[in-house]
């Protein structure tokens, strides 16, 4: 039986509803991974036919589910509620599966730890004084412990693969494109897609099918062609000595050795401008977020102040008071690469660098059907930044933000414990390449499948 | 980035700093600004600003009525919930100050 | 060339940014309807309000109507245009950046030709762009009232290099601009209602030195606001260079109670718009079968209508002038032609008691009772002597008023004409019989008195007796 048949029963059986409903109050004491949780009352679900029916599933609280909150993990929207609903969302809601909840996030995806949240604190399953990694961390410790079987997250520059790989889970972010962004709040438009974490590959492939397709609401998606493929050749970045913590480093060799007993061909890969891709991805990504949250103003909806001598007024005291330090550091950041004068010497040098990149990656692909790097540099870390600095945070997504700079797909899949935490590694492929990354990981999943965080159970749905 | 330059950008951008944040905020923008400065070691001529993923061309609407009046599924919503979230609204208008 | 210089001093320089409202279903960027005369919010969406997730979708119809004005506009026509994002805050701006084109517009480089006492002017276009309009405040005390029906409305800019040498020359300018909207039917033009806005900038200087200071000015709601606010604008500078007054680049509203332009005296933050390529929609490349359909959409353009009209149908510019103001007119003009009739008639009859039948029933040409069919009818009958020119006018009225063809209403009236010279000659026995003082005194040398005579004849055939025939048989019978 597959993993996610277990779950179809779990709101239609009364009995199971009511475990299920104490396990997740039990787990969110210790993570506090969603905003808002609603199970719907037994008895009212109607049953149906779809491949997902009744299945519960959480959503980042930056896509819109009509009927729930849309937070963004803001003050600024924290008692907006959706009026629509995501068409990735719908598509979901097609297939039957049930929306219970809304997950935390770094304050408009900002962030990768998810303590950028204005609302609430999210730890990790592994350890609670830990991230569970940003921004979808919500999303990814509610699947790692088993309160979901899947939930969907956004990733702009990396933020459902971190804190996927953080939580011992899987974390796919699709081609650009390939999934509607209709629904999802906007951070950096050009590089984000909604993405699934899930505990298996299989869920992650019917999840990822479900959510995708064309659609008339996003004139940037693109066709999907879903070719079985045949998956010989696994190139593999050279990492720097130095450039990731021992423990990934460890790990990082384990699942190099895991390719080459599986039978891969296993090439090692350079991307000469990589050094490059996080200062011309946070451009990009500041210089769009500047522009995406200028309409939130305390003017038809959000945060807004009691009195307010003028509509500059108005809109002044909420973003002043609506928005945290991280979001504001963008907005200023990304308003200032757009200004007249330093506009060519940041923005448009750094999307002449994205092409750079694109074409780097593109020669790879020539002879790599797939390509494994790592997600992150660190294990899960500790809350605050004692151990990584804001700063420290940012240079480190230069291993997820690169699919982000190309469009290309990327899954993080569980790979080994070290010291009682998970670390992930990350797989990329060619645009609209997908399937390759669900065969290499569906190899490793049957030797290696994702671990288990102490307190999970399966035996209450059983 | 010097102060005049940060307060110039907080104006475009609406936002009013308090004097902790211009230090701190100050601080963060200037060290990814000289992040950003290693851009400039690589040459970049020649090659053309990527501003789409994917450069797909001619995507059009037709141009009829779509929304939730004639409830067609791909732009559903809920006007109720729309009219709840405004701060003041008063006969469908949404209120706010004036300027004087 | 003194009616274009300023207290015959200065040169002045005026270019125009006019703002059209297409005349699509929906909205530029979502499916609302595209009608802001509604209920408060109610062609709203997510998308128009700006609600976070939401992206916007380019009207396929607004495209093809930008292209359509710039190609009429002899621009030359973008290969790939693209939106970008104008970034700037404004209470009524949902996503509080406009989508508007920057880099690669629709068209760049034109020019537009009018006519400017009785001179062929020509005009050149800087750009013409799409973008989306803002929602409406409506100010109430200390408060004011947001309604986005307006918001997203599709707006294609008409950007006119400093050409425009006085208040006068833009008024005609306009005038032309708004009849080649209409014919090309992407716009109604009525600048009243709003849905059509000219900013303009006017800058003075000597002759030979160039552009001036530019000021730019709003507020002007008709073409002649536009005419008096530029004539008031030229003369203020004027006056401030002759007294050794520095002008300030600035913008200025004109205030159409007061006759003047004031400063708008705001905090003018230097702008910076912080123009970039909008990522939510790719650029669009038009191809061969779209450009082929903007081609279709192109029409023979007013002024060389109006001068094809002139040359063909012999009538003067003026009368010309009147015909082509409107398409349909000039349209219907020609049909009637075509049916065969008089150009100095038809002209004749459209500019008078047709007209004054349209403007009492306030009614078009074209959704009023009289085809071209009827109206070539109702000009034959007179022609073939058929009815006289003044019961021509009564049966005009009759085909408005019944929505009936002339032949039938003359025929079941009883109202085509005697022009047999038997009955006629027997009504006119019976008259004179009636009034014998009346005939001596015309025997006996008072011509005069033979118009009384006509007019009882008249009378008596209840108008119809053919007029040439009744003076001639009178004439035979008084003798």
């Amino acid at each position: 039986m597959k993993d996610i048949d277990g779950w179809k029963s779990v709101l239609t059986d009364q009995d199971r509803a009511k475990k299920y409903r104490e396990y997740v109050t039990g787990w969110e004491k210790k993570i506090g991974s969603l905003l808002e949780w609603k199970l719907p009352e037994a008895g009212k679900i109607k049953s149906s036919e779809g491949i997902l029916a009744s299945v519960p599933f959480a959503v980042k609280d930056n896509i819109a589910v009509e009927g729930f909150k849309l937070t963004c993990g803001s003050k600024i929207l924290e008692y907006v509620k959706a009026p629509y609903t995501a068409t990735g969302v719908a598509n979901l809601q097609k297939t039957g599966a049930l929306v219970m909840g809304k997950a935390n996030l770094d304050e408009f995806g900002m962030g990768s730890s998810t303590d950028n949240s204005a609302l609430q604190k999210t730890n990790n399953p592994y350890d609670t004084s830990r991230v569970a990694g940003g921004s979808s961390g919500g999303s990814a410790a509610a699947v790692a412990a088993g309160i979901v079987p899947f939930a969907l997250g956004t990733d702009t520059g990396g933020s459902v693969r971190q804190p996927a790989g953080f939580c011992g889970v899987y974390g796919l972010k699709p081609t650009y494109g390939v999934v509607s962004r209709y629904g999802l709040t906007a951070y950096a438009s050009s590089l984000e897609v909604c993405g699934v974490c899930a505990r298996t590959v299989d869920t992650t492939r019917t999840v990822f099918h479900a959510i995708r397709g064309m659609d008339g609401m996003d004139q940037t998606t693109i066709d999907y062609d879903p070719v079985s493929p045949e998956v010989k050749t696994v190139g593999v970045l050279k990492v720097e000595e130095g450039s990731l913590s021992e423990e990934v480093a460890a790990s990082y060799r384990v699942s190099k050795d895991r390719l080459n007993k599986l039978g891969y061909a296993v090439k090692e890969i350079e991307i000469p401008a990589m050094e490059y891709v996080v200062p011309a991805y946070y451009t990009i990504a500041t210089a769009e977020a500047s522009a995406n949250l200028a309409r939130f103003n305390g003017m038809r909806y959000g945060l807004s102040p009691i009195f307010a001598e003028s509509p500059d007024d108005l809109m002044r005291y909420s973003r002043n008071m609506g928005f945290g330090e991280e979001v504001k550091t963008r907005i200023l950041l990304g308003t200032f690469v757009l200004r007249s004068g330093f506009q060519d010497q940041y923005y448009v040098r750094a999307q002449k660098i994205r092409t750079l990149i694109r074409q780097e990656l593109d020669e790879i692909f020539t002879d790599c059907d797939v390509i494994m790097l790592p997600v992150f540099p660190t294990a899960p870390f500790h809350h605050g930044q004692s151990e990584l600095t804001s700063f420290q945070q940012k240079q480190a997504d230069v291993y997820t933000c690169l699919a982000n700079m190309t469009g290309s797909p990327g899954l993080a899949v569980p790979s080994t414990l070290e010291k009682g935490l998970p670390v992930g590694v990350q797989f990329m492929a060619p645009p609209c390449g997908e399937e390759r990354l669900f065969t290499v990981a569906e190899a490793l999943e049957k030797e290696f499948p994702a671990p288990r965080p102490a307190g999970y159970s399966e035996e209450w749905r059983a | 980035m010097n102060k005049e330059e940060l307060l110039t950008t907080a104006s475009l951008a609406l936002l009013e700093l308090e004097e902790g944040e211009v230090d701190r905020l100050g601080e963060e923008i200037a060290r990814m600004l000289d992040y950003f400065e290693m851009m400039t070691k690589l040459d970049v001529d020649g090659l053309e600003p990527t501003t789409h993923a994917f450069q797909k061309t001619n995507r059009l609407r037709a141009d009829v009525l779509n929304n939730n009046n004639n409830n067609n599924i791909n732009n559903a919503f809920n006007r109720n919930l729309i009219m709840e979230n405004g701060n003041d609204v008063e006969d469908d208008f949404f209120v706010i100050p004036n300027v004087l | 060339m003194s009616d274009t210089m300023v207290n015959d001093k200065y040169e002045t320089f005026v270019g125009l940014e006019i703002h059209i409202h297409l005349l699509t279903e929906s909205k530029m960027f979502c499916g609302c309807k595209a009608n802001y005369g509604d209920e408060p919010n109610t062609n709203v969406c997510p998308v128009c309000l700006g609600y976070p997730g939401v992206l916007p979708t380019v009207n396929q119809k607004a495209m093809k109507m930008g292209y359509t004005v710039a190609r009429a506009l002899n621009c030359r026509l973008s290969r790939k245009t693209y939106f970008e994002r104008k970034n700037y805050f404004y209470p009524d701006m949902p996503k509080n950046y406009q989508i508007s084109q920057f880099q690669e517009p629709v068209g760049v480089e034109g020019f537009m030709e009018f006519e400017y006492n009785d001179e062929i002017k020509k005009i050149r276009i800087h750009d013409v762009h799409l973008e989306e309009d803002a929602g409406k405040m409506i100010h109430a005390g200390d408060m004011s009232l947001q309604d986005f029906n307006r918001a997203g409305y599709p707006l294609l800019e008409i950007v006119t290099e400093p050409d425009l040498k006085s208040g006068e020359e833009t008024e005609a300018f306009l005038r032309a601009f708004r009849r080649m909207v209409r014919y090309l039917g992407v716009c109604d033009g009525n600048m009243d209602e709003g849905s059509m806005k000219c900013d303009a900038n006017i800058s003075i200087n000597t002759p030979g030195a160039g552009l001036g200071t530019k000021v730019e000015l709003k507020n002007m709601n008709s073409p002649r606001f536009v005419r008096r606010g530029l004539q008031y604008e030229a003369q203020r500078q004027a006056k401030a260079l002759d007294e050794g007054v520095k002008l300030i680049q600035e913008t200025r509203l004109w205030n159409e109670n007061r006759d003047i332009t004031e400063s708008m005296r705001t905090k003018e933050m230097a702008n910076d718009y912080r123009y970039f390529p909008e990522p939510d929609m790719p650029p669009f490349c038009p191809d061969d079968s779209f450009m082929a359909d903007v081609e279709k959409e192109q029409v023979e353009l007013p002024l060389a209508r109006k001068h094809k009209i002139m040359r063909k149908y012999g009538i003067s510019s003026e009368q010309a002038e009147f015909i082509h103001d409107e398409k349909v007119n000039a349209d219907y003009f020609e049909q009637v032609m075509a049916l065969g009739a008089d150009a100095q008639a038809v002209y004749t009859w459209l500019s008078s008691d047709v007209q004054k039948e349209l403007n009492l029933l306030n009614m078009t040409l074209t959704e009023s009772p009289l085809s071209p069919e009827r109206f070539s009818e109702l000009l034959k009958l007179m022609d073939d002597g058929k009815i006289s020119g003044k019961i021509a006018k009564q049966v005009l009225i009759d085909v408005f008023e019944e929505d009936r063809d002339p032949s039938a209403i003359v025929e079941e009236k009883g109202l085509s004409q005697i022009s047999d010279p038997q009955a006629i000659g027997a009504v006119i026995e019976k008259v004179m019989a009636a009034n014998e003082e009346v005939v001596k005194a015309i025997r006996e040398g008072e011509q005069k008195q033979k118009g009384f005579l006509v007019g009882q004849i008249m009378k008596e055939t209840g108008g119809r007796a053919a007029p040439a025939l009744v003076q001639k048989i009178l004439s035979e019978k008084l003798r």
